[in-house]
């Protein structure tokens, strides 16, 4: 077992407990770095997977002598200092060119692997697209098109592969301006020549044109970068550590609010139980006249009282006191 | 995409796309998950064919994320209510665990005693009608440490020697370390179970 560090301060007592584990996670901290070896390409590749991944990203510059499949002990440590449980590592040799390794972590330690060759002859990086570029920080629509990603273990394992290191933060409502732009993945048909189709990544900028419609007409642009990846090695997850990643904290389901609902246009309707009035407090008009009397009370009332005869208020005669406000008392 | 054309007349644009199997959709994570099978991808081809599958797929996914969720104006701008995430991604560390039960909490909880109400660090002292604290400076638990006569009690007066006037202070004194004592084999035992207990690791090693 590991030592535990006990703070010293109270920062690094903050900076422990951000990292302990939550009923509800934070985003996952991606990591990028780069082997021995490794291409301009898979270099540039790397770095506009940074520029999507940002803010919550960490790129290292330095070269590491790792190869993630025979050993991933370094890695696990690079994740444990940076507590980053996502991380992709950009290595190029004869044998795999331009190849990116998409590691994911549990507790620190590797849950899964997956190697993909990044096209050397197709792919654009995001500068080579001359346009706006979607904001830092914006959560992507992603989809994914294929029937592969269904049918296929190994693409369907893919599928969530990608979701989860593109997803970003689980949130909770987002802001119709902020949906700026798609991830589009996707895989063509296995057929006889090609058993393993390439898996294409798409970034495209969105459009939205007044269609005349309620709706808006929506167009995309591309803003790379441009990939197309075979996939290569992988290294499943262990069932056990899988599962343990896989459990749901208990009391974390929404619990349904009694009495809120929401209808089918999209209002909240909210029933609200109020008790039955009390007629007897009711408050109604105050007039001078009802107000109980002290003993001295002098003359020059009976101008007032006078005043109130016009008033149109009628009462119960039993609410009525002793004095009537229509009869002037002298 | 024949994007000049239509704005020039923006009249009709079409905003509906029909696909042969229809889409799934995950908002929480705002994913459209389109199963039909791509045209047949050509080099020449390829990138018109996934733009157009993309803008179809953004297309139905704006419109999904339009009708279906609850819209709400804000100061802020127009926000969209998403509903929690279908897909279950993996986790980043484990579920924590809860608090391992301390001796005491044991046995209160087997025997059914209630948990003492916290009723404030302050006691009204009945002698001097004064509220003093419960314990620390000038508290009420060193009554009778600073009195100028103390009686001397048999059971207590073990050791001859012991001078007598600070024994109520040393049998509190031992109470305060029999307390980090228990404290410290408290979070000894929640340590040990709580690494100890099932789980991949030992499994796997």
């Amino acid at each position: 077992m590991l030592q535990t560090v006990k703070p010293k301060n109270a920062r690094s007592k903050r900076a422990l407990e951000a990292r302990e584990p939550k009923l509800v996670e934070n985003e996952k901290t991606t990591l990028f770095l780069r082997g021995t070896t490794a291409s301009g390409i898979v270099q540039d590749a790397l770095g506009d997977l940074h520029s999507l991944k940002k803010p919550q990203a960490i790129k290292f510059q330095k070269k590491n002598a790792v190869h993630p499949f025979e050993d991933a002990s370094a890695l696990e440590f690079f994740s444990r200092k940076n507590d980053a449980s996502l991380m992709v590592f950009a290595s190029h040799s004869k044998k795999r060119p331009h190849n990116l390794t998409f590691v994911r972590f549990f507790e620190y330690q590797v849950l899964d692997m997956v190697e993909l060759g990044l096209d050397g002859e197709t792919f654009r990086k995001m500068q080579d697209f001359k346009n706006a570029k979607a904001g830092i920080g914006l959560k992507p629509m992603i989809s994914f098109s294929g029937a592969i990603f269904e049918n296929n273990p190994t693409y369907a394992h893919m599928k969530l592969m990608f979701l989860d290191f593109f997803h970003g933060n689980t949130v909770s409502e987002v802001e119709v301006e902020a949906l700026q732009y798609m991830i589009s993945i996707s895989a063509a048909d296995p057929s006889d020549d090609e058993p393993n189709p390439k898996i294409h990544l798409r970034c495209y900028m969105l459009k939205t044109v007044r269609s005349g419609h309620k709706l808006p007409r929506v167009e995309l642009e591309e803003m790379g970068p441009r990939m197309d990846f075979k996939i290569g090695r992988i290294q499943e997850a262990n069932p056990d550590m899988m599962k343990e990643a896989m459990k749901k904290p208990k009391g974390q389901e929404m619990r349904t609010k009694k009495n809120i609902s929401v209808d089918p246009m999209g209002d909240k309707i909210g029933r609200v139980h109020v008790d039955k009035q009390d007629l007897g407090k009711l408050q109604t008009r105050k007039m001078k006249g009802l107000r109980k009397r002290g003993r001295d009370e002098s003359e020059g009332e009976g101008e007032n009282d006078v005043e109130m005869d016009d008033g149109d208020v009628e009462m119960d005669d039993d609410s009525v006191p002793a004095i009537s406000p229509k009869r002037p008392r002298v | 995409m024949s994007t000049e054309m239509d704005v020039d007349e923006p009249q009709r644009l079409q905003v509906t796309v029909t696909k042969p199997i229809p889409l799934t959709y995950d908002l929480g994570h705002l994913t459209a998950f389109d199963p039909n099978p791509l045209p047949p991808l050509t080099p020449s081809t390829l990138e018109q064919t996934l733009h157009s599958t993309a803008r179809d797929a953004a297309q139905l996914l704006i419109n999904q994320i339009l009708t279906t969720v609850a819209l709400k104006s804000t100061q802020d701008g127009v926000m969209a209510t998403l509903p929690e995430p279908i897909t279950q991604l993996p986790r980043e560390k484990p579920v924590p665990k809860a608090k391992e039960l301390t001796k005491w909490e044991q046995f209160a909880k087997k025997k059914g005693i209630a948990a003492k109400a916290k009723d404030g660090k302050m006691v009204y002292d009945e002698a001097t009608g004064e509220w003093v604290p419960k314990w620390g400076y000038k508290g009420s638990n060193k009554g009778g440490e600073d009195d100028w006569a103390v009686e001397v009690d048999e059971k207590k007066q073990q050791d001859v020697n012991a001078n007598p006037r600070s024994l109520s202070r040393a049998e509190r004194v031992e109470r305060i370390k029999k307390n980090e004592r228990q404290q410290k084999r408290n979070e000894k035992n929640a340590a040990g179970s709580s690494s100890g207990s099932g789980g991949y690791k030992n499994r796997r090693r």
